[in-house]
């Protein structure tokens, strides 16, 4: 979702008017600080309620001196890294393998409706009975919420595969391994890398709400404890460090994965569907 | 259903006979996982004495507001964008960043300004909504085909009579797209943010059951939450979406 509502400037356009679209964001953005800063002593609230510009700065040159915030960032983004590698790792398994075998279609496929069916935040209760609050909770949340988004776009992809290039495979002495290494998973691997996408978002989600539940460290618990010890600017810090970091994995992450398989291996068609 | 399908059934009929069986050879404590004839009366007496409507009702209650005052904003901001190239580099990259920062993350906050209860997690509901709207009211309104601003434009429509005549009905087909998105976005934030900030709702009552252990409560709550959100979006959104889509929408087949 994140990012959507950026455009590159388009090309051809004379300089002045590409450089005015982000001095234009620019000022937006320094408009709304500034706005913010000043309506601080207009409202002459307590800082714990309404920090300024100014108090969140503070806030986060303390947490950097700490040492806190970069713990903590680590601490949630390697939580994430395991949740959404083991998601796509066992989506991708049972993706191939419900796509290929019709028996496992019909055995599973009513099941797994059915969990999809119930949202990853309200596991999370029933999580915590089973694991306790911490890590191993928050790490299987973020592998239920990456693992469906996966799964059923390799399911989509390993069906669109074309019988005859299975069959081209087969017909020149492939071996049925080969026919899945060479010709199922590369096909899927578009549908594969959108279901990462899509899982991606919902488990940052799932990341910070786990972490504000069931965590005693991380930028979600971050959020929560600065609000609960009314030190409001370090919970501002905190989401705004939530909202650069995913920033950046879309940026930086997603979107390269992304472009590469589909110019590499995605139908044109496809990709332009989903554009 | 077809004979082939009913093999579908086997992991479920599986599941319930391993909860009925296995509480009987195994020992652990019942709280983990609570007999299913338990799950079952407590089904019974929370439909019988209301709380379980009681929760819903709140819950829905809570989703609808946080709706109309989530598109209520979106709308009317995500024209401004679309129509006006000056607000649309304002304003976008300020909104992705807002945007980037989950709804789940203004929880806390939230609590702040509004107090744990109603406010807050209305708050986040409108915030979450506000941000699948906006996207696709640009989407939408974009989409119109210049020709026909031109159009309704010659014949004298601008301001309002513009809004309504050509903008709006041009834009339906992606905002009740849109309006699906937002629900299913809408409806976590919904029981994620009861659960951190509620008073009452379903996701008040799934984790204030957690730290009673009392889990069939619990299983309660994840499968109401399950089974809502499935009417709704099947029952209601889904066949919205078709009938706009069919009647109105630009859709090549």
């Amino acid at each position: 979702m994140a990012g959507t509502l950026t455009q590159a400037p388009p090309r051809g356009l004379p300089w002045s008017r590409r450089l005015a679209r982000p001095a234009k964001g620019a000022a937006g953005i320094l408009l709304f600080l500034a706005a913010w800063q000043i309506s601080v002593p207009l409202v002459g609230l307590e800082p714990y309620f309404y920090p300024g510009p100014a108090d969140v700065w503070t806030a986060f040159v303390d947490l950097m001196r700490k040492g806190i915030l970069p713990v903590y960032t680590v601490d949630s983004l390697s939580r994430y890294s395991a949740g959404v590698g083991i998601g796509i790792v066992a989506g991708v398994f049972f993706g191939v393998l419900i796509g290929l075998n019709a028996f496992a279609s019909r055995l599973l496929s009513p099941t797994i409706n059915f969990l999809f069916a119930i949202v990853e935040v309200a596991w999370i209760p029933i999580f915590v009975i089973w694991w306790g609050y911490g890590y191993k909770t928050i790490l299987i949340a973020l592998t239920y919420v990456v693992f469906f988004p996966v799964l059923y776009n390799t399911l989509i992809g390993v069906r669109t595969v074309p019988q005859p290039l299975i069959n081209a495979v087969r017909a020149l002495g492939g071996t049925r391994a080969q026919v899945l290494t060479h010709v199922i998973l590369p096909a899927a691997l578009p549908g594969i890398i959108t279901g990462l996408r899509v899982g991606a978002g919902f488990a940052f989600r799932g990341l910070i709400f786990a972490e504000i539940v069931a965590a005693k460290t991380g930028l979600g618990y971050l959020i929560f404890e600065g609000a609960q010890s009314h030190q409001t600017a370090r919970t501002i810090v905190g989401m705004i460090s939530v909202g650069v970091i995913w920033l950046l994995i879309d940026q930086f992450y997603l979107k390269p994965i992304e472009r590469a398989t589909i110019e590499r291996w995605g139908l044109v068609t496809d990709a332009e569907q989903r554009a | 259903m077809k004979p082939s399908n009913a093999i579908g059934l086997l992991p479920f009929a599986a599941a319930l006979a391993a909860w009925a069986i296995v509480p009987i050879y195994v020992d652990y404590p019942s709280y983990m996982l609570p007999p299913l004839p338990d799950v079952w009366t407590h089904l019974l007496e929370t439909l019988a004495d209301g709380t379980l409507a009681g929760h819903v009702l709140n819950s829905l209650g809570r989703l609808a507001l946080g709706f109309a005052v989530g598109t209520g904003i979106a709308i009317p901001l995500g024209i401004a964008i679309a129509l006006n190239r000056h607000v649309a580099d304002t304003l976008k990259p300020l909104l992705t960043f807002l945007q980037s920062i989950a709804g789940i993350a203004w929880v806390p906050l939230a609590i702040i300004w509004f107090g744990i209860g109603i406010g807050s997690v209305v708050f986040v509901i409108a915030n979450t909504i506000f941000f699948a709207t906006l996207y696709n009211t640009v989407i939408g309104v974009q989409a119109i085909p210049q020709a026909l601003h031109r159009a309704v434009r010659s014949l004298g429509g601008k301001g309002l009579s513009l809004a309504s005549v050509l903008i709006l009905p041009g834009a339906l087909v992606q905002l009740i797209v849109g309006f699906r998105t937002a629900m299913a976005y809408g409806w976590r934030a919904l029981v994620a943010a009861e659960m951190i900030a509620g008073t009452n709702g379903l996701g008040y009552m799934t984790i204030e059951a957690v730290q009673w252990y009392r889990t069939e409560t619990v299983l309660l709550g994840m499968i109401a939450i399950g089974l809502i959100w499935l009417v709704m979006d099947r029952l209601i959104f889904e066949p919205i979406e078709r009938v706009t889509v069919r009647r109105w929408g630009i859709v090549q087949r």
